[in-house]
């Protein structure tokens, strides 16, 4: 009796499973036409992959941006890397070659793009669009940074992030905009009261943890996987700024309160200093950068960019800090050649190394090369007349963009820690008279040189 | 798609299943027990497996599936919704139908209060006399519309009229008397009082109060009046209390299609009126222009800063003639409103263009002055690409070439820095002295009202040094001063492409507008092709100006300037006058010339080295002063300069001297 009962089961469940799969076909087939109608039906091969949420999502976002004329281009770090390591070949075949998705259909659970606000003219109704495609989109907007500089200015808010979701995938279109000093800037993604934080997987994004900046990447047009994208020229290069991108804004408002404490000094042998200082500054980074060494602004200039927004008038030099590991010996001459003559070097490439450049108007760049211990760097000073060394010690610290002077430039990210190891707590308040090697409180000295080394530790032009 | 690769790995189960099914039977029949009780155990899991694998499957399927189908329903969807929701939210803000409303009038204080919120309180003395008229909406009771018309004064009741006949019907209004509303109001103001169904309006007397509510096109709500008993004492005051019936949202809007243009223009009528057609139901008046764009623009990607105070009406007016400008590109444009007033805001929200709000610093042209500065800061900072900046004001109308003439000329800015700026407008350029909208000029002075400024300029000498707030400085003499303009010249149009309308502002009132800038000649020609335009540049303008020197017919220096008679009744012919002019700043002459000219003569504009062009009669007229000029080498031996006498000092010069 159980055994009949058993059978019967048996019958019924492969009976039961039987229809399921030809249900399952049936499905499986409606579906394809759906999609064929939909207009995807370029190729007549077998086209692997081309069916998947990523894909899907990536299209229809393209068709939208290309026919709302959306200034966008990728800069998604996982494609990017995949159409970098097969460059050569994706340069090369044209447009709806492809027989296999090889890029937008990779598992993940978003795509970046980049939208150059600037040149974005139809702002309006484009959300709309986006949203009668089928996309959900969250918008994320914030006052513009580049009305903070100025006094009491409020606009309108700009957009900072869209995030566009179809089906199970999301495209995150993070929106570049121009600033002064040639570079483009994204802001921080930060979620309102209201807004759903459970919209998409937000601590898996790449972009918006932090704001961040980048050198204008030149763009080119090229077909991944049947689509037509613009991404940056120099892919290589893109990739390797973004872990590096992160960017902090001047203090305005507490610069704006110390200015009301201690008024600014508009003299007008004030006002020359800080012009020739910027220049200085300006050339300095120019000259660096096409040598390909990071620095960033050291001691007094960076105290004045985060004090007061500007260049400490009574400062009387520019300072720069340099990672030994990056020092190059073709820096003196590259200095040289836009007229900066060495006016003098101390230590040497394995200690204490710090170089002295001459500007015009009597104005001194004072290059300091850091040196990394493993729980602090530090930087050297030598006092020429009796050839004493000092030390000057800093806890760690990592490179962060920020705008000073109209230029995109590095500072220390742990800004307040390096102030105050080099001023002390008492930075907030200026200082004219200063001894490099008694004031700063992170000072100690460091032994003697033996005259022995003198000739080359101690050079004075 | 996740589940389609689920899919294929399910198929190969389906195709095992079935043959495990017979195996089962083959175990069966050998008749090993325990091993048949163990594989048929497994393969009933098995199925159950597939099965609940497979329904999963379908409803995954066709999520995927309605998703994938998902963009032409949900659009209808998207549009019905907001449709449906519209009305229901507002439906729900609003659960009271009633306004109540006090209006109070008397000699020295009115004030208006709705719903216990005061709208208006005015006791300020020597201020605010007249009528004031508040607008309200009638479905939400918010505040549209504040004005005050200054009866006792001429002209105020035309610009009454003009108002009240702007207001759409159905609005609620509400009229105040602060001290004297009745000395000009002039019969068609009282009609039109009449009109609304006012029994004290059109009756309003000397001195008295009058308090007012009703709907315009409607019922009146509430009046009352007191009639002063004396031509030297006033009406009682009167406190005015009723009640406002709210209507439907649905009655208060019109009924505009459903597009992002009528989506802003639905918001800002909801807000603000006196704006006329722009909010009329039937036929609004379009608030996108798309004017034809400019072959080869140049100044595409110029940035176009909008300096603005709280004068809506103007900014509206001024914006309207700037997006109808051929070659203008609306997202470069930035209005800065000087001051947290809504208004300005909203009339910049209409248009769909970017509006920055400043708090204000300092007072009166220090204020100005300051916020010049954060607006020119502002605009470089928001375009770090552009060179140059258009600066504008929302006090002027923009030619309809003013693009076209700017994208002409602006690569002299570039090639030229013997160059300060190029400005639209021409100081001497009235309806009788300017003629050729193909030239251009070079002069010593700034006019601004409507110019270029390159960024280099700005960032490296201005900005550094602007004048702080402490020195009330206007920010266009201090940019005169010779220390900023350090001999550098602007270039100008003989026919100006803005126009100056303002009659309200900081240095401006009726008399001096009418006196200075009403007969100001504007140019309406669209395309003007500019002429000779590389000739402005600093060596060939020398090689120009002595051309014209050369050619040009003395006058007859013995006939009075001033009279019509001095040049001949000719057409296109250049003609020169040479005047006394001792040092390089002695223009005794030349004012005295400009004041019988009616041009502008109350400092000296429009010079180059000593030299003044104009034109009388169509006909090019040549000023040149002497000995100062060096074109005085040009004066025949024979001639002897004019000389005008300055009049007695009696009647200095009328109003502030400066246009900003």
């Amino acid at each position: 009796m159980s055994r009949i009962n058993k059978n019967v089961i048996l019958a019924l469940l492969t009976l039961a499973s039987s229809a399921f799969l030809l249900f399952q076909l049936y499905y499986y087939k409606h579906y394809l036409s759906a999609k064929n109608g939909a207009g995807l039906s370029k190729s007549k091969g077998s086209r692997l992959g081309f069916d998947s949420t990523q894909w899907r999502a990536v299209k229809k976002f393209i068709m939208l941006t290309s026919s709302q004329n959306v200034p966008v281009f990728l800069i998604d770090p996982l494609i990017l890397e995949l159409i970098n390591k097969d460059f050569e070949q994706v340069k090369n075949t044209s447009h709806g070659s492809t027989s296999e998705c090889k890029f937008f259909c990779v598992p993940r659970d978003f795509t970046a793009f980049a939208l150059q606000y600037h040149l974005w003219k139809n702002e309006e109704g484009w959300f709309r669009i986006a949203e009668n495609m089928g996309f959900q989109c969250l918008k994320i907007e914030s006052k513009d940074p580049r009305l903070d500089g100025i006094d009491s200015l409020s606009g309108t808010e700009i957009p900072l992030h869209y995030i566009c979701r179809l089906a199970s995938h999301a495209i995150h279109l993070v929106v570049f905009h121009e600033r002064s000093g040639n570079y483009l800037w994204h802001g921080h993604l930060r979620l309102k009261g209201h807004m759903d934080r459970k919209f998409v997987r937000f601590r898996k994004l790449q972009f918006g943890r932090y704001p961040g900046a980048f050198d204008r990447p030149e763009l080119q047009q090229i077909t991944v996987d049947g689509l037509e994208v613009f991404i940056p020229k120099d892919p290589v290069r893109f990739l390797e700024e973004i872990p590096h991108s992160r960017f902090i804004e001047c203090r305005y408002k507490e610069a704006r309160a110390f200015f009301q404490q201690y008024l600014d000094d508009n003299t007008v042998e004030a006002m020359a200093f800080r012009k020739n200082a910027k220049e200085l500054l300006q050339l300095a980074a120019k000259t660096l950068k096409k040598l390909g060494v990071r620095f960033w602004l050291s001691s007094g200039t960076c105290l004045g960019w985060y004090r007061q927004c500007n260049i400490i008038p009574y400062s009387k030099d520019v300072d720069l800090g340099i990672f030994i590991q990056d020092y190059k010996s073709d820096i003196i001459s590259a200095f040289q050649d836009v007229g900066l003559p060495l006016k003098h070097k101390f230590g040497k490439v394995e200690d204490s190394l710090e170089l002295s450049f001459q500007g015009k108007d009597d104005i001194k760049l004072d290059i300091f090369f850091f040196y990394e211990e493993t729980d602090h760097m530090w930087n050297g000073g030598t006092q020429a007349k009796t050839g004493k060394k000092f030390k000057y010690l800093f806890p760690k610290f990592t490179l962060c963009w920020t705008e000073f002077v109209d230029m995109k430039i590095h500072v220390p990210c742990e800004t307040i820690e390096y102030i105050e190891a080099n001023y002390g707590k008492t930075w907030k308040i200026p200082v004219k008279t200063w001894d490099w090697k008694r004031s700063p409180p992170n000072v100690q000295p460091n032994g003697i040189w033996p005259i022995s080394e003198w000739d080359e530790v101690i050079q004075l032009y | 798609m996740d589940d389609w690769k689920a899919s294929s790995l399910i198929k190969p189960f389906g195709a095992r299943k079935k043959r495990s099914w017979y195996l089962t039977w083959k175990y069966k029949l050998t008749n090993q027990r325990a091993l048949r009780r163990f594989c048929q155990t497994g393969a009933v899991l098995f199925l159950l497996v597939t099965v609940i694998v497979n329904i999963k499957l379908i409803l995954d399927t066709r999520r995927a599936i309605s998703e994938a189908n998902g963009d032409p329903e949900p659009e209808q969807d998207y549009d019905e919704a907001l449709g449906r929701l519209e009305p229901s939210r507002r439906r729900g803000s609003g659960p009271r139908r009633v306004l109540d409303v006090e209006v109070y009038s008397s000699r020295s204080k009115v004030y208006v209060a709705v719903d216990g919120t005061t709208v208006l309180e005015d006791e300020a003395r020597e201020q605010g006399r007249g009528i004031h008229v508040i607008v309200l909406n009638q479905a939400t009771g918010h505040v549209m519309a504040k004005r005050v018309f200054d009866t006792y004064s001429p002209h105020e009741d035309e610009a009454m009229v003009l108002f009240l006949n702007m207001v759409a019907p159905g609005r609620v209004l509400i009229c105040t008397v602060k001290d004297e509303g009745s000395f000009h109001l002039k019969d068609t103001a009282k009609a039109l009082l009449r009109s609304l169904g006012s029994q004290a309006g059109p009756a309003l007397g000397w001195r008295d109060t009058w308090a007012f509510v009703g709907r315009k096109g409607g019922p009146v709500l509430g009046e009352k009046h007191s009639k002063s008993p004396a031509l030297s004492s006033w009406g009682d005051p009167v406190l005015l209390k009723t009640d406002v019936p709210l209507s439907s949202a649905e009655e208060a809007e019109c009924h505009w299609a459903d597009t992002e243009l009528n989506r802003r223009r639905r918001r800002f009528c909801s807000k603000v009126e006196g704006y006329g057609s722009v909010c009329s139901c039937k036929d609004p008046t379009p608030i996108e222009f798309s004017p034809d764009p400019l072959p080869d623009n140049k100044v595409l990607n110029v940035p176009v800063a909008v300096i603005a105070g709280n004068r809506p009406n103007y900014l509206y007016r001024m914006l309207r003639s700037l997006l109808s400008a051929q070659g203008v590109s609306p997202q470069m444009i930035t209005v800065f409103i000087d001051g947290y007033y809504e208004e300005p805001m909203d009339v910049v929200a209409l248009f769909g263009l970017r509006g920055i709000q400043h708090t204000p610093i300092s007072i009166k042209n220090a204020r100005v002055s300051q916020h010049y500065k954060a607006s020119l800061t502002a605009t470089f900072n928001l375009f770090p690409e552009a060179r140059f900046a258009v600066v504008l004001e929302e006090d002027l109308d923009i030619a309809v070439d003013f693009f076209s003439f700017l994208s002409q000329s602006i690569h002299l800015l570039e090639e030229d820095d013997s160059l300060y700026c190029i400005s639209a407008w021409n100081d001497q350029g009235y309806e009788h002295t300017a003629e050729d909208p193909a030239l251009l000029y070079r002069v010593e002075t700034m006019p601004g009202l409507g110019w270029v400024l390159r960024k280099s300029l700005y960032k490296e000498e201005l900005e550094p040094k602007w004048p702080t707030p402490e020195k009330l400085w206007d920010w266009d003499m201090w940019m005169r001063m010779p220390e900023q303009r350090r001999g550098r010249e602007c270039i100008i149009p003989d026919v100006s492409r803005s126009y100056h309308f303002g009659i309200v502002g900081l240095n401006m009132n009726g008399y001096f507008h009418e006196a200075y800038f009403k007969k100001h000649k504007f140019n309406t020609v669209p395309g003007v092709q500019l002429r000779n335009v590389d000739s402005l540049k600093k060596e060939a303008y020398e090689v120009e100006i002595h051309r014209l020197l050369s050619e040009a017919e003395v006058l007859d220096h013995s006939k009075n300037p001033c009279e019509d008679s001095f040049l001949p009744d000719t057409e296109g012919h250049t003609y020169v006058a040479f005047i006394r002019m001792e040092k390089d700043d002695d223009f005794t002459t030349w004012t005295q010339l400009a004041k019988c000219l009616h041009i502008w003569d109350l400092d000296v504009r429009g010079n180059h080295r000593g030299l003044w062009r104009l034109f009388r009669k169509k006909n090019h007229f040549l000023v040149v002063g002497v000995p100062a000029s060096p074109y005085s080498v040009k004066k025949p031996p024979s001639i002897t300069p004019i000389f005008l006498e300055p009049p007695p000092k009696e009647e200095g010069a009328p109003g502030a001297a400066e246009q900003t």
